[in-house]
């Protein structure tokens, strides 16, 4: 019941619109006033790097201002032109007690769209805003407490771990923050593991962190924790080979071998599969591998009882020669088939007394065998508006990845399809198994080495990043509230279990909220997210994140505490379900909607004086327009513009999986203006000088002629070079005289010994650091053909097909209901 | 003229044949009357050394529906240089390069001591023979290294540019690619589903991607062509050091057998594999499939036994009372697969090492159909089984392999005759012809048959109808021709052709009878009806065959014996005759016939040895040959009776499948106390050693080779040699038997021949039957 699509007819007493163009020279909108008092101390950070000293920061006023309280600011969006701030966009701060606060749990891990939660559903209703939480649970950390004691403290009612948010009663006795129960307090847990000393249980780092790490005594296990156990099914087909994937594969597997996660017991395999399997048996003893070759698919068996999974390091040599021969193994394969479903069936097979990761490389569409596929892409669709086939083909992958998820496997994908694959049906296996899908299309290692890198950096990262085997995850929250609708690859287990065969360092979640029974007995609400897990040393661990956030009866509070970066986070997560579940255009009318809806709820708490002639909207959620229409142009959503249909499918898959951070940065992707790099600021980080550009509107008009520009898309970046860049600059950087000597393509900066150089490279490099895979790096020179690839991120500006920011506001502004 | 044994001996030397019947009667009816079937064992390529090289084709009658060769049967008018069929009359004219044919001037073929010629077809196509070795794991680790160790040793023995290739199974089965290097590869299937040869042609991917490598230049005729290889066939030349490596590495089947169980054996899917992969790749070239079980197949098409231990293996009191749970359904399944590879061209050698039964009673046909090997021991480590295997490789004078592939024998016979079977290790080849008969004595109704292997050892029974009708007499001196014609691939690759052509005297049996029964061969008969009777065996029961065997010989005696009607005393044989009722008698109590003694594979075993061994052969099997050594004289044969046992005499019994050796009582004990030992009685000591050397030159030559026992007096296995002799003393009266003719009480197996001949000789001259 929200306002109409796009192309519905103008509503009858709408005002006009067009009288109020966002002519050039517009003013800022009046960024001065607000109060200060919430300010925290001059000069700490808000909303990410950079801030006070940064001369840049100067662009936009509202640097200057705490967005505490910047937050239910007035802006009119047709007026105001820089909406970005320079360091990026803000990170709003719970509105809590400086004791909640300085514990709570870091937004990057735990976050709501909500910093201040509505008491009642008709509140939240009345701000038609999302209501949920995002969570990045397993993400690196620098600083973790881990603690190891035979007691861990719960509520004894709803199992909630203790955590800062709870209040004791007495010096024996604490009240759960979530049920409200009274629970006895253990003994030991008066001892401070610090000060070896009893006495005040606020000095456990249960009550001073909110993210915490206990080792967990034997009750937490099912049965003895399992040895880490990785599998590898590898695409030998002629399409493979071709690529040249398996070359980098195995090279890069050789080289991270010992930085793998493992311990004494840990177990490899490999099954690398065409039309038929081909399974190794890597016995320690024998002289060489022995290749099992299974062609018989339509009910798969393992060749052989054992030895196809091995102990690393009692078969590493085996395992050294056959990464060493597989890729000329192979050389020459003529087969063409995938048997991609029975490979999948034997892994399960073999996996299943101990469950562990399955790696799957996959370059076609199975043909072979259970789970085969027929090409359901119609290349003349893909600009039209009925995108079909988003959902899966069949069943199969999805049954399957419940049955491997069931023996605690997981199953992570990499597509390096030139053609079509179905993504849509194959990535399920991943999907319910809780496993990761990457994708590199048109993957080729000489053709496309940029993307090879990106590859060969991804699975650096990938076969050394941390690993939790058999876990499970459980979110509970306050009571009143409810957890209904989840996203992310997993399988839901009960209503607030997720099961996770594997969880990693980089698989992010979401969660829809609603609101039960009214919060009017409390003034906070708490969510605990508790991550049960085993090591890959053999070690179960929970690690448990505790958020608590202001409950407020305000509306403007609450929309002053939006999260709009959680908002089309979620969103993102909801437009994905809908384009399945129902259609592309209905998950594009959502999201609008949700634009319409934010802009409309706010106006609502303005008198109709301050709204004539123009779109207001909350400076908390100023940017939802703007991240709305990026995700309408997005590979994930867009129409009109020819998009692959994997290509697709894997832009929605992302928007269920990726942490916020990296979602964002795919949906909005950083632009800087690196050409005047020598005169940015720097940041000095770990002994490095980092410049600090600004952060640019994705709109041609901020790109000129003279300047250079890096856009950052999360998994590429992109220098584009303006042809009038100056020959210094060129000189400099490209060690090339002029504009035109610069080789168009290059996918790597050349190391020369100049300030300019020196700073775009630590630059580069700083950018690329922050994401944990790669990212394929390419230098569009602005007459290349690639123009249009840079170009198409500039969001902001009008297409053919697509509507330009400005144009997108005027929409939307007939829709907002007055 | 010489006396018929030195003709029948002549014969056989020169023509690798004998007849029960050297004269024929020359009328159907008087045929019908002689008891004793016509028919003769015939040697295909029995090993003749004066043998001429003929480098051309055979000539062949012009007449389309005979075709016989050229033979010196045949009238040949040197002047007008046309020659006239034996079989048909057809005058044909020689072929152009007979030119210079004259009475002086004769090709081989009319030659008369040349009624056996061998040509070689030099158009044809040569190709080195195809190895496919099947090789259970499921066994333990000692009969597995002596299997892997003796095929290693034979990658020595084939030619160098043979194909070979391993598929070896236990609970599944793995076609292994030769000549890998770094890695090996194998392709597993499971051991419990049938595939068709299609199937398994696209899961191994043969025919696809790499064409197969094709012998490049022009058609070079006579000259060794190499077959298209393919990576789970490959020439020995260039894969023996990894094969070697190969079978180094290969492991015991790695699936567990939990306590109580047997292993998972997928024999019959292994062998549907190695069969279907032959027949996918190599239709019609010689190739044989060597089958290394050491154990009964207990799962998937084929299975013989579940594998629950505490349910044994059939016996033939279960099978007797129909009561197999697995038997007929195996032996559908490897039937089938027999046929199949018949029909292909190819060869299964069964070599079963196992202390329990493995199931070569449901796999016979597989050898059977095939002319394939069948070797039966208890272990894989015994040099029973390694020389056995070893000899298959063995080569004739000229160094050329014994082995040959890819038969066909072709029958023609004149038209007062017609062939009404074969049995041996053939199938039939379904071609009608007019010498075919419409009266069928084991497989008929065709005049070819298809041997897949044939060894110079290799002989088939062959019978014939006389059709000669009373009233339409055969000219005075005319006689009877047969002629075989046997096509095959000699182990250098090259075809050749072998045709025997046979004449026989017609006599009228109504005036002439006396003519007939001089040409009785007794020995042949003897083979022949074994042969008869164990065909019979395979689908009968026992008791019908026995009581068969008993009124043959009845009427035999009626027919053929001299005597006073009701008179027993005055029964007379004569001499070509009279070992024939021993011959009976011993077949009657032989574990051909009497199988109770024997498992079911046992069974299987021995007739499939009989079926296809040459007359010589079969004889010691069906009476085994006595010979006794004492310090009386010189080694001699001596009666196979208990009264030839004796304190002071070794003996030795060549049973064809034993060799025993047994020490009489004083023997034994001087052997124990070791007077052998002492300088004094080395006399005693050559005396031990004497049949020692006599067993050794029988061990060392027959293939395959048998089991060797040493025994004594009252020894553990002395029952090998007492199981087998006349048991004359120890009397028994067994009244009823055979009294009425048709038969209804069998002869027990402790009657002695003294009583089998009284009885007979009671029944023969009793007017009542
Ligand atoms: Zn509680
Ligand atoms: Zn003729």
């Amino acid at each position: 019941g929200q306002s109409g699509g796009m192309s519905g007819p103008p509503r009858p007493g709408m005002p006009g619109q067009s009288q109020f163009p966002p002519g050039p020279g517009m003013g800022l909108p009046n960024s001065q006033g607000g109060s200060n008092q919430m300010a925290p101390p001059f000069g700490q950070p808000m909303g990410g790097p950079g801030g006070v000293g940064n001369p840049n920061a100067m662009n936009s006023g509202f640097e200057m201002l705490s967005l505490q309280d910047t937050g239910g600011k007035v802006v009119n969006l047709l007026q105001e032109k820089r909406l970005i701030p320079a360091n990026g966009i803000e990170t709003p701060k719970p509105k809590l007690s400086y004791d909640h606060k300085k514990a709570n749990c870091n937004p990057d891990v735990f976050r709501c769209t909500l910093t201040s939660i509505p008491q009642s559903s008709s509140l939240l209703s009345k701000s038609r805003l999302p209501l949920g939480i995002l969570i990045h649970p397993f993400k690196d950390l620098s600083q973790l407490p881990v603690i190891q004691s035979s007691v861990i403290v719960r509520c004894r009612s709803c199992r909630t771990y203790i955590n800062p948010y709870v209040s004791f009663v007495d010096q024996r006795r604490w009240k759960c923050n979530l049920c409200y129960r009274i629970n006895d307090l253990p003994d030991e847990f008066q001892f401070d593991p610090v000060s070896k000393t009893y006495g005040d249980p606020q000095r456990r780092p249960e009550i001073k962190s909110a993210t915490i790490e206990f080792i967990a005594p034997s009750e937490y296990m099912l049965r003895p924790p399992q040895p880490a156990v990785y599998l590898y099914l590898l695409d030998v087909s002629f399409n493979a080979v071709e690529t040249g994937y398996l070359r980098i594969f195995c090279q890069t597997l050789l080289d991270e071998l010992d930085k793998i996660p493992k311990d004494s017991r840990t177990q490899v395999g490999f099954l690398v599969y065409d039309s038929s399997l081909h399974f190794f048996n890597l016995a320690a003893g024998q002289s060489q591998p022995q290749m099992l070759i299974v062609s018989d698919l339509e009910d798969v068996f393992l060749p052989c009882p054992d030895n196809l999974l091995v102990n690393l390091q009692e078969s590493k040599e085996l395992v050294i020669d056959l990464l060493n021969q597989l890729p000329n193994l192979f050389e020459g394969n003529m087969e063409t088939g995938s048997a991609l479903g029975p490979a999948l069936q034997a892994a399960y097979k073999l996996m299943s007394s101990n469950g562990g990761r399955v790696t799957v490389m996959q370059t076609v569409l199975p043909t072979v065998g259970p789970g085969a596929l027929q090409a359901r892409e119609d290349s003349n669709q893909r600009t039209t508006k009925n995108v079909s086939n988003l959902g899966p083909a069949t069943d199969f992958y999805k049954k399957l990845a419940l049955d491997c998820s069931a023996q605690q496997t997981a199953v992570d994908l990499f597509m390096l399809n030139g053609q079509y694959a179905d993504l849509a049906t194959v990535s399920c296996i991943s999907k319910y198994s809780g496993g990761t899908v990457e994708y590199y299309p048109s993957f080729h290692a000489v053709k496309n080495r940029s993307l090879a890198d990106k590859f060969e950096e991804d699975l650096r990262r990938y076969f050394t990043r941390k690993i939790g085997f058999e876990a499970v995850m459980r979110i509970r929250c306050t009571k009143g509230l409810s957890i209904h609708t989840f996203h992310g690859n997993f399988f839901v287990r009960s209503t607030d279990l997720l099961s996770l065969p594997n969880i990693n360092p980089d698989a992010g979640f979401g969660m829809q909220m609603s609101i039960e029974d009214s919060l009017t007995e409390t003034s906070t609400a708490c969510f605990q997210a508790a991550l049960l897990y085993t090591s890959s040393k053999g070690e179960r661990r929970i690690r448990v994140h505790t958020m608590c956030l202001p409950v407020t009866n305000q509306i403007s509070e609450v929309i002053a505490g939006a999260d709009q970066k959680a908002i089309i986070n979620l969103l993102a997560k909801m437009g994905a379900d809908r384009s399945v579940t129902s259609s592309m255009s209905d998950a594009r009318e959502a999201l609008i909607n949700a634009a319409i809806d934010s802009l409309s709820s706010f106006g609502n708490t303005l008198p109709a004086s301050q709204r004539m002639g123009c779109l207001p909207t909350s400076f908390s959620i100023r940017l939802l327009p703007t991240l709305v229409l990026a995700l309408l142009k997005s590979s994930a959503f867009r129409h009109g513009v020819n998009t692959r249909l994997d290509d697709r499918v894997f832009a929605l898959q992302q928007c269920k999986s990726l942490p916020l951070q990296y979602l964002l940065q795919t949906i909005y992707p950083d632009l800087y203006p690196v050409h005047n790099i020598d005169g940015c600021p720097v940041d000095v980080i770990d002994d490095e000088e980092i410049p600090n550009p600004v952060l640019l509107h994705l709109s041609s008009a901020n790109v000129d002629r003279q300047g250079v520009y890096l856009l950052d898309a999360y998994d590429m970046m992109y220098l584009y070079v303006g042809s009038a860049t100056s020959n210094q600059f060129c000189q400099d950087v490209f060690n090339a005289p002029n504009y035109q000597s610069i080789m168009d393509g290059l996918i790597d900066l050349p190391d020369l010994d100049n300030p300019v150089s020196e700073k775009l490279r630590n630059f580069v490099s700083f950018l690329m650091d922050k994401r944990p895979g790669g990212c394929s790096f390419l230098v569009i020179k602005e007459e290349s053909k690639n123009r249009l690839t840079f170009f198409g991120y500039m969001i902001e500006d009008r297409t053919e097909s697509t509507m330009s920011y400005y144009e997108f506001l005027q929409h939307i502004q007939k829709q907002v209901k007055s | 003229m010489a006396t018929y044994q030195e003709f029948i001996q002549q014969n056989e030397d020169r023509d690798g044949v004998r007849f029960s019947w050297n004269v024929w009667p020359s009328s159907r009816l008087e045929a019908t009357r002689m008891v004793a079937p016509l028919g003769c064992l015939y040697t295909p390529i029995k090993e003749r050394a004066e043998l001429p090289p003929v480098l051309y084709d055979p000539v062949l009658c012009t007449r389309p529906t005979c075709r016989a060769v050229l033979n010196p049967f045949c009238q040949v008018d040197y002047r007008a240089k046309i020659w006239a069929c034996n079989f048909c009359y057809q005058r044909n004219p020689f072929p152009p390069q007979y030119t210079a044919i004259s009475e002086q001037h004769q090709p081989a073929e009319i030659i008369p001591q040349f009624s056996t010629i061998e040509y070689t077809i030099t158009r044809a196509t040569c190709h080195p023979p195809v190895y496919l070795i099947v090789l259970d794991t499921c066994m333990d680790e000692e009969d597995l290294q002596a299997v892997k160790e003796s095929l290693q040793m034979s990658l020595s023995l084939l030619p160098p540019n043979a194909l070979i290739g391993l598929i070896t199974y236990g609970k599944m089965v793995q076609v292994h690619e030769l000549g890998c290097e770094g890695c090996s590869k194998s392709y597993v299937f499971r051991g419990t589903k049938d595939l068709s040869a299609k199937q398994i042609q696209d899961m191994l991917g043969i025919g696809k991607g790499h064409a197969p490598q094709q012998p490049k230049g022009p058609h070079n005729p006579q000259q060794q062509q190499q077959l298209p290889s393919n990576r789970f066939l490959q020439p020995v030349h260039k894969c023996d050091m990894s094969l070697t490596d190969l079978l180094g590495e290969l492991q015991r089947d790695p699936w567990p057998v939990a306590q109580g169980k047997r292993p998972l054996r997928a024999t019959g899917v292994a062998l549907s594999i190695a069969v279907g992969l032959l027949e996918c790749t190599f239709p019609n070239t010689g190739a044989r499939i060597m089958l290394f079980m050491g154990g009964p197949c207990t799962q998937g098409p084929g299975m013989v036994v579940g594998d629950e231990l505490k349910f044994p293996i059939r016996s033939h009191h279960v099978i007797e009372k129909d009561n197999c749970k697995y038997m007929k359904k195996a032996m559908k399944h490897y039937e089938a697969l027999a046929n199949r590879t018949a029909n292909n061209g190819h060869v299964i050698d069964v070599f079963s090492c196992a202390l329990d039964q493995t199931g070569l009673y449901e796999i016979k046909f597989c050898s059977r159909y095939t002319c394939g090997h069948m070797v039966m021991g208890d272990s894989f480590n015994t040099s029973l089984f390694k020389q056995t295997f070893q000899r298959v490789f063995s080569k004739d004078g000229q160094g050329e392999f014994k082995m040959a592939f890819g038969a066909t024998v072709e029958v023609k016979t004149s038209r007062e005759l017609k062939v009404s079977g074969a049995i041996g290790p053939c199938v039939s080849l379904g071609v009608k012809g007019p010498a075919v008969s419409d009266t069928e004595l084991g497989l008929g109704g065709t005049c070819q048959w298809k041997l897949c292997g044939l060894y110079p050892s290799t002989t088939l029974a062959f019978f014939f109808e006389v059709v000669n009708q009373h009233n339409a007499p055969i000219p005075q001196g005319g006689r009877g021709y047969i002629q075989f014609i046997t096509q095959y691939q000699h182990s250098s690759g090259q075809r050749r052709v072998r045709v025997t052509t046979l004449a026989r005297n017609w006599a009228d049996a109504s005036t002439n009878i006396q003519h007939i029964s001089a040409g009785f061969d007794q020995e042949a008969a003897a083979v022949l009806m074994a042969r008869i009777a164990v065909f019979r065996a395979e689908t009968d029961d026992g008791p019908d065959v026995l009581r068969w065997l008993d009124r043959m010989l009845i009427r035999l005696c009626q027919k053929f014996g001299d005597y006073h009607k009701d008179d027993p005393n005055s029964f007379r044989f004569s001499d070509n005759f009279s070992l024939y009722p021993q011959f009976m008698f011993h077949l009657r109590r032989s574990q051909f016939l009497q199988v109770f003694n024997n498992s079911p594979d046992e069974t299987s075993y021995y007739r499939h040895m009989l079926n296809t061994e040459d007359l010589t052969q079969s004889l010691i099997m069906i009476q085994p040959i006595l010979y006794a050594y004492s310090f009386n004289g010189t080694p001699e044969p001596v009666l196979l009776d208990t009264s030839s046992i004796q304190v002071d005499r070794i003996l030795l019994m060549d049973t064809f499948f034993h060799i025993v050796i047994y020490h009489g009582e004083t023997i034994a004990l001087w052997r124990e106390q070791k007077y052998q030992d002492q300088p004094e009685y080395e006399n005693f000591k050559q005396l031990l050693q004497a049949p020692v050397d006599d067993a050794q030159e029988i061990l060392q030559t027959r293939f395959p080779m048998p089991r060797y026992i040493d025994t004594k007096h009252e020894g553990s296995q002395s029952r090998f040699l007492l199981s087998r002799v006349n048991p004359s003393q120890t009397h028994n009266n067994a009244f009823g038997w055979g009294q009425d003719g048709g038969g209804a009480a069998v002869l027990t197996d402790d009657v002695s021949l003294q009583v089998f001949m009284e009885h007979l000789k009671k029944l023969a001259v009793s007017s009542s039957s």
